[in-house]
């Protein structure tokens, strides 16, 4: 028994969500702890049934899903790609970077929905501040790493690229952007995952539709059920968005570590 | 320089009537904010009081993320039945919204304080325990082995070779956790606050005092920074051997 787990770890693992299952199980089944409070696995799985099929509150659950996706990709894909010709401008200008710099370090570190409710007073309460919101969130991150990545270029490919007569925009588009795409993915995966947390909160703070105010509405009226089965759903999406940055990543850079 | 020129461009638009004031307080209204917030409050609590709740409620919470995090993630790191153990349920919350858990702690743990600490440890948790893990794991197995030849215990090992050889990534780990906690922090006194700097933001909102809302945000800012500084600066001192291996 002992051999046959040591050489597989993956039972532990096992034995774990197992335990973990059953402990739920048993604390709902007994009524110790209250299904208000965490729904038994029956009613976790009629009630995830039910979202499916009849959607919350005037929206089918994809509905709610989409919203929150195209949220995220409008916010999002602005943010980058704009953050991105911001970082690579302050990374090859360092005028520009002595301009641009501070507002970046003063954004990144500050709590994304502090300025949130400044969002809402100047655009309303419709998709524009939410957009805008994760546009904010993006934007520092993949600022700051695709100037780091330009940075990080090696002088020695520069000055041969010079060298052999290459102008400033050869050297830019054949040396300085190849080299840096792996730090602007590697700050994409990041933001994606801020930019993912600040919707969540941005739907449950104003927010009528979308999966972040479907739990927090569903909380209101004490169903842990659709709470949990949100929950679940928001951390798939979650796994989901950042591996498909991940195979964008591996496809797009695929000479990343050669 | 850009900062003054901003700051001088943003008065001047005030000032020139170019954005009315009821959507942005030119810099002088929030500098007259801030004095008047900081001898009467705001709404009955006064800024150290709203400042120190906020950084109370944030660093609580990532204390009680580091003192789980940190060991467990070792632990992870050196047995690895405790990494097949515990390493699904770390990942499983990393990624994981914080404030999805909100809904949830709020309903087991009531709106107050223990729901928003136990809400910033659960933010802080996953990103520790994977950091030590990840730092752990990292360790060069040359120098576990030369240890090991030299008859160092297993005690020994850990305390000389594998801790120094894992503290830089966990110090990096806990600075990325404490930004979490903080963004968090916000959002949490935002939804369900009725204290700290981010209730004072919101219900500045509703109120439509836009200098509140803006000196709210200037000072969070300069917060964030600060935080991670100190912990820039303590990472300075404590891991002088960073990069030098």
């Amino acid at each position: 028994m002992k051999r046959l787990i040591a050489r597989r770890p993956w039972i532990v693992t096992l034995l774990a969500i197992a335990f973990v299952l059953a402990a739920w199980a048993t604390a709902t089944w007994t009524g110790a702890v209250s299904d208000l409070l965490l729904p038994t696995p029956d009613e976790l799985w009629s009630g995830a049934a039910d979202l499916v099929v009849n959607g919350y509150k005037g929206y089918s659950l994809g509905a709610h899903i989409g919203l929150s996706l195209m949220r995220v990709a409008v916010g999002f894909g602005i943010g980058t790609i704009l953050g991105t010709i911001l970082g690579l401008t302050m990374g090859m200008s360092p005028t520009v970077d002595a301009l641009a710099a501070p507002f970046i370090e003063f954004l990144r570190p500050l709590p994304q929905l502090a300025y949130l409710v400044l969002l809402i007073v100047w655009f309303g309460i419709g998709e524009t501040p939410k957009i805008v919101l994760l546009f904010l969130a993006a934007l520092p991150v993949s600022a700051v790493a695709a100037r780091d990545g330009v940075r990080q270029v090696s002088p020695q490919r520069l000055q041969a690229a010079q060298s052999l007569g290459a102008s400033r925009f050869q050297i830019f588009l054949h040396i300085v952007l190849p080299s840096a795409l792996g730090d602007i993915f590697i700050g994409a995966r990041l933001s994606i995952g801020i930019v993912y947390a600040t919707l969540i909160a941005a739907e449950m703070i104003a927010g009528s539709s979308g999966i972040g105010w479907l739990i927090l509405d569903a909380g209101r009226f004490l169903r842990s059920d659709y709470v949990i089965a949100g929950i679940l759903v928001i951390a798939a999406m979650g796994i989901g968005l950042d591996r498909g940055l991940l195979l964008a990543q591996r496809r797009i850079v695929h000479w990343a570590g050669k | 320089m850009s900062v003054g020129v901003a700051l001088l461009g943003w008065q001047a638009m005030n000032t020139l009537h170019i954005v009315p004031s009821g959507l942005l307080a030119s810099p002088a209204q929030v500098v007259a904010a801030l004095i008047d917030i900081s001898r009467h409050g705001y709404r009955g609590t006064s800024l150290g009081e709203d400042i120190g709740a906020t950084l109370l409620r944030a660093l609580g919470g990532f204390a009680v993320g580091t003192i789980v995090g940190v060991p467990l993630g070792l632990w992870m790191g050196m047995n690895r039945f405790a990494a097949a153990g515990a390493d699904w349920l770390v990942q499983f919350l990393r990624p994981l919204p914080p404030l999805s858990f909100l809904v949830l702690l709020m309903l087991w743990l009531g709106t107050g304080d223990v729901a928003k600490v136990g809400l910033l440890a659960i933010t802080a948790f996953p990103i520790i325990a994977s950091a030590s893990y990840a730092a752990v794991a990292g360790v060069p197995v040359q120098k576990i082995q030369a240890a090991a030849s030299l008859g160092a215990s297993r005690g020994q090992i850990f305390r000389h070779v594998v801790l120094p050889a894992a503290l830089p990534t966990i110090s990096t780990g806990l600075r990325i956790a404490l930004a979490a906690a903080f963004s968090t922090v916000v959002a949490a006194e935002l939804m369900a606050g009725s204290d700290g700097l981010g209730w004072m933001i919101f219900s500045a909102s509703q109120f439509l005092r836009n200098d509140v809302i803006l000196l709210g945000i200037i000072i969070l800012g300069i917060l964030g920074m600060a935080l991670n500084s100190i912990l820039l600066g303590l990472d300075r001192g404590i891991i002088h051997w960073r990069g030098r291996e």
